[in-house]
């Protein structure tokens, strides 16, 4: 009875087990759709070390191994249940950070991502303080000059134009 | 041909020397007979340039692959026109394409009519023979383009297939007329410095320059983008490679620079910052020569085959030294500032905030491009910072420019009340908020593209209330008709309203880029006669087939599409064998409509034809195109010379007797 089990679930586990077909270009030829949303979120977070310059969702390079096998891997992780952090995670810890599309939101790492907002909020706020200052040194001046606030610019433009346009005629 | 080529590229450098010894002689000595000789020699320098380009294209379109570099980047089997294209597929070729368009803008100030007498002329030619002289050593000692083969091959090695494309032929020529383009302006501020001349003199003669070299790197990100979408076959046309970066940026800065200049010019201030803009615009289009050249970050663009780029930043560091020691050397004199602000909520503020979000941009372009290298300083390994890390960063950094776009042309000079927000900016917003509303009714629920969406709408609105309000007022006074009231006013104040056609341009970008994220895609194998669905398409593969092209096989698939029961026609996605190239090349088929792109790649086929097809649909990226060729049309009608205040300025600094 258990030769007859053993032998009924090696059974089973040949006819279930995914059929991939592999044509010249390395490609694989089964049903699953390797540009669906789902293995995009995945992929989409490796790099593709080829030298492409992509990531192993896009890499579409000739014979390109590194990337089929990457991906035969990471469909093989989703068909075990893997989420996509749990991938992220395990190809993580075999290649490190220089694997991923983007650095982490960790460590000296996090440099990158905060940076650029922090001199933008730097650089923000002293434009204030300058605008500001200016301003203030300003005060004087703007007594003198004529109250312009709200004074409609392009009407002023079109009047100008029109008196040009009718002392051409005349000189 | 070997021995005119080379020695109209060490004339060349001579003449440049020389020319540039003579004119800093003329300008010592005030002789303008040394200056005259210096421009004679400027315009030697342009038709030795010329010389040496056209019988290098010469050598190119007869393959003469002696020639070191037509063996390396052409075939007999190569169409004339990438055979000519070819000239700047390769190091020396390009730069000496690069070199030409540099001796031609020397030779078109030196010989300006506007600037005839002009003590400024003699000055702006000696930066950009600096320049020249810099592109000649590089061309005459490092990557000599008429060196010559110990052989004659019987071929040569062909043109990257990837490179034979209409893109080729436009991409790198717009790209660098934008790069070469900023030197102009670049020496103006150089000289403007060094004369002394603190007015708005050289920010208005190089007004033009500026919005066309400005248009052409508009254009050539834009060609670059459209070549790799049809091109690469991963569907997207922006991939936030470091190269792509590199002309980013100075892109963002040139555009800061042409918005605060008009401050500048208006109220005198902000005079160490445009010419520190216009500094930092020239030294990233260095430095992105640099990053193509010296392949130290890894990029598709990269030339890579010699080791130039430490030339090139060495060339960098000169650059920014000595305009940053000019700079400083005439500081006092730039912070005499003569306006003033009246109000934070102002059109002054805008500009500035313009230029903050602008240049603010600009750093995490820059940051996120240099990072591998700082990763690498401090931690001893490299990280990659792509495209999640792009669009995280710069998605809010962009929707804030247009929200500032939305406000500036509506906000008053000097002060802007409550009621004058109220009376502009109302009746837009509420119909932004509408727009929003309409699209979260319809299913769209991603945060981003909402208020991306909503945004966009804004920046229309408030274009289209002030183009209304202009007719409306011209009309108050004239009576015209709408469309001639629109016309004059348009024609009278080109500047103004071509840069609301930029910003139309701008706008319906924003729309085809926003649009162009919720892409959909599917990748299947199939037998012929069977369909693909993908959304509402429906797509039949008919038959595998094989055609001849010259030496090359051209193996494509038949496909009818139906788009919702509707016929739409067949496309054919191919695959290139080339005779001369080892990898194939994907054709990618597009069916573009307004809508959307229906995106079809071969990716492979078995010998019983089944075939695998990758197939995309992309929303809206016709409209990423529609709006360049509007940005255009804005730049040509910015810079259109009409007889309504095309007045050329009145220099005011110091006389000289040299011109």
């Amino acid at each position: 009875m258990k030769k007859v089990l053993l032998v009924m679930t090696l059974l089973f586990a040949f006819i279930a087990a995914p059929v991939h077909v592999v044509h010249g270009d390395g490609h694989n030829l089964d049903n699953f759709d390797y540009k669906s949303q789902e293995f995009k979120e995945i992929a989409s977070q490796f790099m593709c070390l080829c030298g492409c310059g992509q990531d192993h969702f896009e890499c579409n390079m000739q014979g390109c191994g590194l990337n089929d096998s990457f991906k035969a891997e990471i469909r093989e992780m989703m068909d075990d249940g893997l989420g996509k952090d749990e991938i992220k995670d395990y190809y993580l810890n075999m290649y490190g950070e220089e694997i991923l599309t983007a650095p982490e939101r960790r460590g000296f790492s996090l440099v990158a991502w905060v940076l650029p907002f922090v001199a933008l909020g730097g650089a923000g706020t002293g434009v204030f303080f300058v605008v500001r200052k200016w301003i203030a040194e300003g005060k004087g001046v703007e007594q003198i000059e004529a109250n312009s606030a709200d004074k409609d610019e392009t009407e002023d433009e079109i009047v100008k134009s029109i008196i040009d346009e009718e002392r051409k005629k005349y000189y | 041909m070997h021995i005119i080529g080379n020695l109209s590229i060490y004339l060349a450098l001579a003449l440049s020397v020389y020319a540039l010894i003579i004119f800093i002689l003329g300008i010592y000595k005030q002789d303008q007979r040394l200056v005259d000789s210096g421009k004679a020699a400027t315009l030697a320098v342009f038709i030795l340039t010329s010389i040496a380009m056209f019988l290098m294209l010469i050598l190119l379109g007869t393959s003469q692959f002696q020639f070191e570099y037509v063996a390396s980047y052409t075939s007999t089997d190569l169409p004339l026109v990438y055979k000519l294209a070819a000239l700047w597929a390769g190091n020396s070729g390009s730069l000496l394409l690069w070199t030409f368009f540099l001796t031609m803008y020397t030779v078109m100030v030196a010989y300006s009519k506007k600037l005839k007498n002009n003590p400024m002329v003699p000055y702006i030619s000696s930066i950009l023979l600096g320049n020249t002289i810099f592109f000649y050593i590089i061309l005459g000692f490092v990557t000599k383009p008429f060196g010559l083969l110990d052989f004659v091959p019987q071929e040569g090695r062909g043109l990257n297939p990837m490179l034979q494309d209409p893109g080729m032929i436009l991409h790198p020529v717009t790209l660098y007329l934008g790069y070469v383009g900023f030197a102009v302006p670049f020496a103006f501020a150089i000289t403007a410095l060094i004369l002394k001349t603190t007015d708005a003199f050289w920010l208005r003669m190089t007004r033009r320059w500026t919005i066309i070299a400005w248009c052409f790197l508009t254009l050539g990100n834009v060609i670059g983008g459209w070549w790799a979408y049809l091109e690469l076959g991963w569907g997207g046309y922006w991939a936030w490679d470091p190269v792509e970066n590199a002309s980013f940026m100075p892109w963002l800065t040139a555009t800061a620079y042409l918005h605060s200049v008009m401050i500048q010019e208006r109220k005198g201030m902000l005079k160490v910052w445009n010419i520190s803009l216009i500094i930092l615009t020239y030294a990233l289009t260095i430095f992105g020569t640099f990053l193509v050249r010296s392949g130290v970050l890894t990029s598709v663009h990269a030339f890579g085959d010699t080791n130039i780029g430490s030339y090139f930043l060495i060339f960098l560091a000169l650059v920014v030294i000595f305009s940053l020691y000019v700079l400083m050397s005439r500081y006092h004199l730039l912070k005499q500032d003569n306006g003033q602000f009246e109000s934070l909520l102002s059109k002054e503020s805008s500009f500035l905030v313009n230029n903050l979000i602008l240049v603010g941009g600009t750093f995490a372009v820059f940051w996120g491009t240099i990072f591998p290298l700082v990763s690498e300083a401090v931690r001893g390994y490299k990280v990659t910072v792509g495209i999640p890390f792009f669009n995280a960063v710069m998605s809010p950094i962009l929707l804030g420019l247009i929200f500032v776009m939305a406000i500036c042309p509506l906000i008053a000079w000097q002060r802007s009340t409550v009621k004058n927000l109220r009376d502009n900016f109302l009746v837009p917003a509420i119909i932004s908020i509408v727009i929003a509303g309409l699209l979260v009714g319809l299913g769209m629920r991603a945060a981003y593209p909402i208020l991306a969406y909503g945004l966009i709408s804004f920046m229309l609105l408030t274009h289209l209330l002030e183009i209304y309000r202009g007719i409306n007022a011209r009309r108050k006074v004239t009576k015209e008709a709408y469309p001639i009231a629109l016309y004059r006013l348009m024609v009278r104040n080109r500047r103004r309203y071509g840069g609301y056609i930029i910003h139309f341009g701008i706008g319906l970008m924003a729309i085809g880029i926003v649009g162009s994220a919720f892409d959909q895609e599917t990748m299947q194998t199939v037998p012929k006669g069977e369909t693909i669905e993908i959304q509402d398409y429906v797509l039949t593969y008919e038959y595998l087939a094989q055609r001849r092209e010259g030496v090359n096989d051209v193996v494509f698939a038949n496909i009818h599409v139906q788009k919702g029961g509707k016929d739409i026609g067949y496309i054919q996605p191919e695959r290139l064998f080339f005779a001369n190239w080892e990898e194939p090349h994907t054709q990618v088929a597009v069916h573009s409509t307004l809508r959307e792109d229906l995106y079809v790649v071969l990716s492979g086929w078995e010998s019983d034809e089944r075939a695998t097809f990758v197939i995309k649909v992309n929303p809206l990226v016709q409209w990423v195109w529609i709006g360049s060729y509007v940005l255009v049309i804005g730049s040509i009608f910015a810079v259109w010379p009409g007889k309504y205040g095309n007045i050329t300025p009145r220099y005011k600094g110091p006389k000289r007797k040299v011109s």
